[in-house]
């Protein structure tokens, strides 16, 4: 083969096939990243991106005529059928069809057709007719913003009641239950009927707000009441200028990071997934970063030159290697169920059986993702000691400094741009873990995020939300609802953002601090 | 005329304990199985300048890093034998390394300022031994720069990194970082072997200035630089001290053979 190679082709033509088949390879390379990077754009984008509303009428299997609202979310060319959300008085929220295109018999935008967010994270795709109220009965459309506000405006007082009136009145009470004593019965008394009347106040309100209707109607002409309060946003999504397109795409993004997740996390925000995420990676760097700097300067620095310090570095490489599940059975094995649960024995005994520390909770993930990106850290620390010329070194012995001062001094400044990158890899690799996560704290959804204002403020033993987690999860669902797979693309995106960002802070950074030791 | 000559020719025999600032006495150096340095003995007079020539590797080097204890750092590093200075063994145990080390400055081959500023280059030994107060640091720098014969050139950008230095300027940056410590004793390695012919002679000069207030032993590759700034010269050969004098009887008139069958070969360099 050689040899026919070397026959056929002159040393020129074999060069420039070498460069030619390097140069394909690593524009393969290239497609394959641009598309993973264009997908996950496209398909996390579509999640924000208002999708028109169209009229279609079409024929079904049984040969009756339809009449649909519905939003277009795929066309498969090959094998001619389109792929649409359909609401209908039966499904308001919208239910997957797929419809040959022979069968559509006419498929207009429908210009007065809204997308109505709902609080509950759910969307109604429907034509708004009219508002109701209880005073003034019908109302035309326009005046839409005007009655959101009114049912704000109740919404608040009602909130204000339960805060300032309720909740003190009941906490009064529950003192006088604890004490028990007779002679505090007509106080008592007095407290219930404060109680009672807020509470009427409540339900007065309550059915006040009830009163605020909203019509809507789909294509076949029926029409459905939505209750105002329930609603969070419209758009007719359809009808948008440019810069109103723009908007809805700011506001979806803005409600995306900065709510919780909702219906079994298909719709509503990942904030509590971002916040998780940030904060355990937060914590793993302040463990590991001492850890893996102080290891590096031991084993650079002062270890003897002999076996035992050669198996430890080797060891080390191969800990970079180990499967991540593996450091997460570790983590459950060792960090949870050992340490936690001698935690628990020891300073948390009275609320046993119930754990404390013994259960998964964000500082175990922590701890075990510090484990799993020690020997990034150790590594790139060794590698940046060793780049420190030995000219300098001398050059501090030889004013006087010890051994330590000269690592404070000279050694460690010069080498942070290393110990930088290492840390930031870390930093990178934790954000993207899942695996040995869902073993040791992170769930699909928590209650409460690991900080709030309640002491001690930062709850080291709560489980938290994760993005890769609520991937993995979205990832599941995806085979039945395309709803959550988009909203699994742009959660993608969004950790691909983290990460991008956090590189760009590493590059940044490192560029900065080579720039200070620029001669070396 | 003879007196004339006298004045310069302070033979080495006749070197006396008061003006002795180092004492080597039957040193024995090894890196692991091989013998660096055999037998050396030598006194270095003080306030003058002694230059130690020889082929590469053959121990001058290894020499003047046991007169501050740099071979301390290799952990292979044994040795036999005294060097005493000040009256003291400094290879006692007991010896404070990080002071003599201050006492004892050494410039390197290749200029090797901290990435740091000028300024704080020149107080990282001070600093080293707790001087914190401003004027103090303040008084040191510019005193140290002014002896290097860099202040002129570097006042007005003390807070300016050391990295923007020429090679020339950051060689005696190095020196006025040594110098700030008040050295008695001030060990050049090889101090102008990466610099260019004109710095050199700046470099030579200043250490023609600087004799004045301590003792200098230069390790140079370098015959004619040897010739030019040295009082006493010592030609070593494969770890041995070969001969020992006042430079101008051991380039004109050398006892033995070894020199003048070595020296044209070095001087190629």
């Amino acid at each position: 083969m050689n040899n026919t190679l070397r026959e056929l082709l002159n040393p020129v033509q074999r060069q420039s096939l070498v460069i030619s088949l390097t140069a394909f390879l690593t524009s393969l390379l290239l497609i394959v990243l641009l598309s993973l990077l264009t997908l996950i754009t496209v398909r996390g984008g579509a999640y924000f991106w208002p999708t028109p509303i169209y009229k279609v009428s079409y024929i079904d299997n049984q040969a009756n005529d339809h009449m649909v609202l519905a939003q277009v979310t795929l066309v498969d060319e090959e094998s001619a059928t389109t792929q649409l959300k359909v609401a209908t008085l039966e499904t308001p929220y919208g239910s997957e069809l797929v419809v040959e295109d022979t069968k559509i018999k006419r498929m207009e935008l429908s210009l007065d057709s809204a997308a109505i967010s709902l609080i509950d994270g759910r969307m109604i795709l429907a034509r708004p007719l009219y508002l109701s109220s209880s005073d003034k009965d019908i109302l035309p459309f326009y005046s839409f913003e005007a009655m959101l506000a009114e049912v704000e405006l109740i919404n608040d007082e009602i909130e204000s009641i339960r805060s300032n009136q309720l909740a003190s009145i009941h906490e009064q009470l529950a003192v006088f239950d604890i004490k028990g004593v007779e002679a505090d019965a007509p106080a008592r008394e007095k407290l219930i009927s404060a109680f009672t009347h807020a509470q009427q106040e409540v339900e007065r309100l309550e059915s006040q707000r009830q009163a605020y209707q909203l019509r809507v109607g789909f294509a076949d002409g029926r029409a459905l009441s939505v209750n105002l309060s329930s609603v969070d946003n419209l758009y007719f999504v359809s009808d948008l200028s440019f810069i109103e397109t723009w908007g809805v795409v700011l506001s979806r993004v803005r409600t995306f990071l900065t709510e919780s997740p909702k219906q079994a996390n298909t719709a509503g925000g990942v904030f509590p997934a971002l916040f998780g995420t940030i904060l355990m990676v937060f914590m793993m760097t302040i463990i590991v970063t001492p850890f893996g700097v102080l290891a590096a300067i031991y084993l650079s620095e002062y270890a003897p030159d002999n076996l035992f310090t050669s198996i430890i570095r080797i060891s080390v490489s191969n800990m970079a290697g180990v499967p991540s599940i593996v450091y997460g059975v570790f983590g459950l094995g060792f960090f949870v169920y050992t340490v936690g649960g001698n935690i628990d024995a020891l300073f948390f005994s009275d609320t046993l059986p119930a754990p404390t520390m013994g259960a998964p909770g964000v500082f175990w993930a922590a701890l075990t993702m510090a484990i799993l990106t020690l020997p990034v850290v150790i590594v790139a620390t060794e590698e940046g000691l060793r780049r420190v010329p030995e000219g300098l070194k001398q050059g501090s012995y030889a004013l006087g400094a010890t051994k330590l001062e000269t690592i404070m001094k000279t050694i460690l400044p010069i080498a942070s741009p290393g110990i930088m990158t290492g840390v930031i890899l870390a930093i990178a690799r934790a954000a993207g873990e899942v695996a040995p996560l869902m073993l040791v704290g992170a769930v699909k959804f928590a209650p409460n995020l690991p900080i709030d204002s309640e002491f001690p403020f930062l709850h080291l033993d709560r489980q938290f939300m994760h993005l890769g987690v609520l991937i993995y999860d979205g990832a599941f669902h995806s085979q039945t609802n395309i709803k959550s797979a988009s909203m699994m693309f742009a959660s993608c995106l969004l950790l691909l953002g983290v990460v991008f960002v956090l590189n760009l802070l590493a590059v940044w950074l490192r560029t900065r601090l080579r720039k200070r030791y620029l001669q070396y | 005329m003879l007196k004339l000559f006298e004045h310069n020719t302070l033979h080495v025999n006749s070197i006396d304990e008061a003006n002795t600032a180092i004492d080597v006495q039957g040193l024995n150096l090894w890196f692991g199985n091989k013998h660096v340095l055999n037998d050396i003995s030598l006194k270095i007079a003080k306030n003058q300048i002694t230059a130690l020539i020889g082929q590469s590797g053959c121990g001058k080097s290894t020499l003047i890093n046991s007169f501050n204890r740099l071979n301390d750092l290799h952990n292979s590093c044994k040795y036999t034998g005294k060097v005493v200075i000040n009256g003291k063994d400094i290879n006692h145990k007991k010896v404070n390394v990080s002071r003599l080390r201050s006492k004892v400055g050494m410039v390197f081959q290749r200029p090797n300022p901290f990435p740091m500023s000028i300024y704080d280059n020149v107080c990282y030994g001070l600093r080293l031994q707790g001087v914190k107060a401003r004027r103090q640091l303040d008084d040191a720098v510019e005193s140290a720069l002014k002896e290097a014969a860099l202040w002129d050139e570097v006042k007005d950008r003390l807070f300016e990194s050391a990295g923007i230095l020429s090679g020339g300027q950051q060689q005696r940056l190095v020196i006025a970082r040594a110098l700030a410590l008040k050295p008695e004793i001030l060990l050049l390695d090889e101090p102008t072997s990466a610099l260019d012919p004109l710095t050199t002679l700046f470099i030579e000069e200043l250490m023609g200035e600087l004799k004045k207030r301590c003792t200098i032993v230069i390790v140079t590759h370098n015959m004619q630089q040897a010739a030019r700034v040295s009082d006493f010269t010592a030609f070593f050969h494969q770890g041995s001290l070969i001969e020992y004098a006042d430079s101008d009887t051991l380039f004109t008139m050398p006892e033995k053979n070894k020199p003048k069958i070595t020296l044209p070969v070095v001087m190629v360099n």
